[in-house]
């Protein structure tokens, strides 16, 4: 481990740091369970299991022909590179944004209470606040939870098979 | 009088064809997809459940993301192929009678007129929403039915994205009593995904397999408990364990289940009983032609058990997941609460149910379990199905294309380049 007062004199560098969003969702929140349990439920929304960003290069590139590709390769290399921030700014301006984001930019909060809108027609928490619990592993009900990440088990052998292979997958 | 494009277009399937018409003409998925063989990103020219191509970790790229229209490039160049390719029209001369999900944000419903006047230049333009032309259909198929007499009904269209349910009067979507339940087809298919993925093959790329084995083997428990009990047996008692077998790209290009006699055992499971005798006769041959295939078909197969009724069942109970959000049962008492007291009854007895997510079995009859206890004892709970979930809306529109009404609810081309999106929106009442 580095000491802390080496790190003054260290250059650090300036760019910011590129991190996934689950990923960032996970470092920047004390409770780290719920935050977890939230990205998972975001995933359900996924269309494909990747990280959809890259996906608009590919596709540029696919739409010309092979020839075209190598050419416009060699001479991207010729010329002036373009830079990896210009890329990212370009690629950011150029991706179409998620709902989420419209939701945010049509600002519906500031609506008077009576208006109907789509943040008012969410159902709403259950009324009852009891949960049943299902094994993470084989899917019957659990009656044991992992004391490091949360997560629910049935047995000692569903236990086992958790902590090989999924625990703190999402939390460390 | 030109001709008229009825376009529901669903965020998971796009049913398109000619006003007036009994069934759409064309119903394909509403994406791009990229096999592994292509380069390119694919148009769709049928639905995947009937196309023979090998689809082995196709990507996919979606314009609707919870729903909503957020990428109309995407959506133009769809829609380019459809009207050019599929339907035959020339946008010019029709008008098109498009539906929008309920509470639209303003900037995409600027964004979709855009597309409709401006890049496809239709003539005219009808903005409908689907509980609204749901119970249009309803109110025509049967005139002396108890939806028409009342005139409102309770629509709960559970559908790809999400799962609404819409109390509409008199035609009109009562839009401060819906309530949404944020669960839809896409979230189902993508957590039996994540459950097939951890517990037998990884398989979180293969959207459209997972959509098959979803569509052919998930069904609504009626009672949890006693289901997961059955689950958990060995051997031929269990009537849930069922085996479906991958592609393996050389013989055959798409999944199947493995023994689809043995697949149907669970509607044997009848409320409160063991299963009887016939069924345990069943089970035998069925135990015997596993048996028999079990052979030749060794690695690239998984089984289901407990997950095809715990997928569907994410829709009664969102909070099992972690979701904070209140089941359907609740939903619709919610929806129902939130309407002018006089109309309570008279809505729990014209519940119409509609959306692809509703093909499950026994969705009704669990449902009807749910909501029993939920309303006030002299009220009568009636729930009626259509009889193609997926098409109903798009059949309300067909209707709504032809009556006489349609001229008068129409936008033209000349009026909203005169008063643009804004203005011409308030024709649509929303």
């Amino acid at each position: 481990m580095d000491d802390d007062n080496s790190n003054a004199l260290r250059r650090m560098s300036t760019r910011t740091r590129k991190v996934a969003t689950k990923m960032a969702a996970a470092l920047g929140s004390s409770d780290n369970r719920t935050q977890a349990a939230l990205a998972r439920l975001e995933a359900l929304e996924n269309d494909n299991a990747g990280i959809e960003t890259v996906e608009m290069n590919d596709d540029d590139e696919a739409s010309l022909d092979e020839d075209d590709q190598g050419y416009m390769q060699k001479r991207s290399k010729g010329t002036k590179r373009k830079t990896r921030q210009a890329k990212a700014l370009e690629n950011a301006r150029k991706a179409p944004r998620s709902f989420l984001e419209l939701l945010q930019e049509a600002n519906l909060e500031s609506l008077p209470p009576h208006v109907p809108s789509y943040l008012r027609a969410a159902v709403g928490p259950p009324s009852s606040t009891s949960r049943r619990h299902f094994c993470s592993v084989c899917g019957f009900s659990a009656r044991y939870t992992c004391v490091t990440c949360g997560m629910r088990f049935c047995s000692c052998r569903c236990q086992n098979i958790h902590n090989d292979t999924r625990c703190m997958k999402f939390v460390a | 009088m030109s001709n008229i494009v009825v376009l529901d277009n669903g965020g998971g399937l796009i049913k398109a064809g000619l006003g007036g018409e009994r069934n759409p003409a064309v119903v394909i998925p509403n994406c791009l997809y990229r096999p592994l063989s292509s380069k390119k990103f694919l148009h769709p020219t049928t639905t995947f459940s009937s196309s023979t191509e090998d689809l082995t970790s196709a990507a996919i790229r979606r314009p609707i993301d919870r729903g909503y229209l957020i990428n109309p490039d995407l959506q133009r160049d769809i829609w380019s192929h459809l009207f050019n390719s599929l339907l035959h029209v020339t946008p010019s001369t029709s008008s098109l009678l498009l539906t929008e999900p309920l509470f639209s944000l303003p900037s995409i419903q600027r964004a979709t007129d855009e597309l409709v006047f401006e890049d496809f230049g239709f003539s005219s333009l009808v903005v409908a929403d689907s509980p609204s032309l749901v119970h249009l259909y309803e109110t025509s198929r049967c005139p002396d039915g108890l939806v028409s007499e009342g005139r409102c009904s309770l629509v709960v269209d559970c559908g790809f994205s999400f799962t609404h349910a819409a109390p509409v009067f008199q035609n009109y979507t009562l839009n401060y009593g819906v309530k949404r339940i944020d669960l839809g087809g896409k979230a189902l298919t993508n957590y039996l995904k994540e459950l097939v993925s951890y517990r037998a093959i990884n398989v979180m790329d293969e959207t459209f397999l997972m959509d098959d084995v979803k569509e052919k083997l998930c069904f609504v428990s009626l009672d949890v408990e006693r289901d997961l009990q059955i689950a958990r047996k060995h051997g031929k008692d269990n009537l849930f364990r069922c085996t479906y077998v991958l592609p393996d790209g050389v013989t055959h290009t798409k999944g199947f289940v493995k023994d689809p006699e043995a697949a149907k055992r669970h509607l044997a499971v009848t409320d409160g009983a063991s299963p009887s005798e016939a069924v345990a006769d069943q089970l035998e041959v069925a135990d015997r032609t596993t048996d028999r295939k079990r052979v030749d078909l060794s690695k690239n197969e998984f089984d289901l058990t407990n997950e095809r009724f715990l997928v569907p069942e994410m829709i009664f109970q969102p909070a099992d997941l972690g979701m904070n959000e209140a089941g359907l049962a609740e939903c619709i008492v919610r929806a129902v609460n939130a309407c002018h007291p006089y109309l309570h009854p008279v809505l729990y007895q014209s519940i119409i149910l509609t959306g692809g997510s509703t093909l499950f079995p026994r969705f009704v009859e669990r449902l009807e379990k749910d909501l029993r206890p939920l309303v006030p004892d002299d009220y009568q709970v009636n729930i009626t199905t259509q009889e193609d979930p997926i098409l109903g809306v798009w059949r309300g529109g067909s209707l709504l294309a032809s009556s006489p009404d349609y001229d008068s609810m129409r936008v033209t081309k000349a009026e909203y380049e005169e008063l643009g999106s804004a203005r011409c929106r308030r024709r649509f009442f929303r």
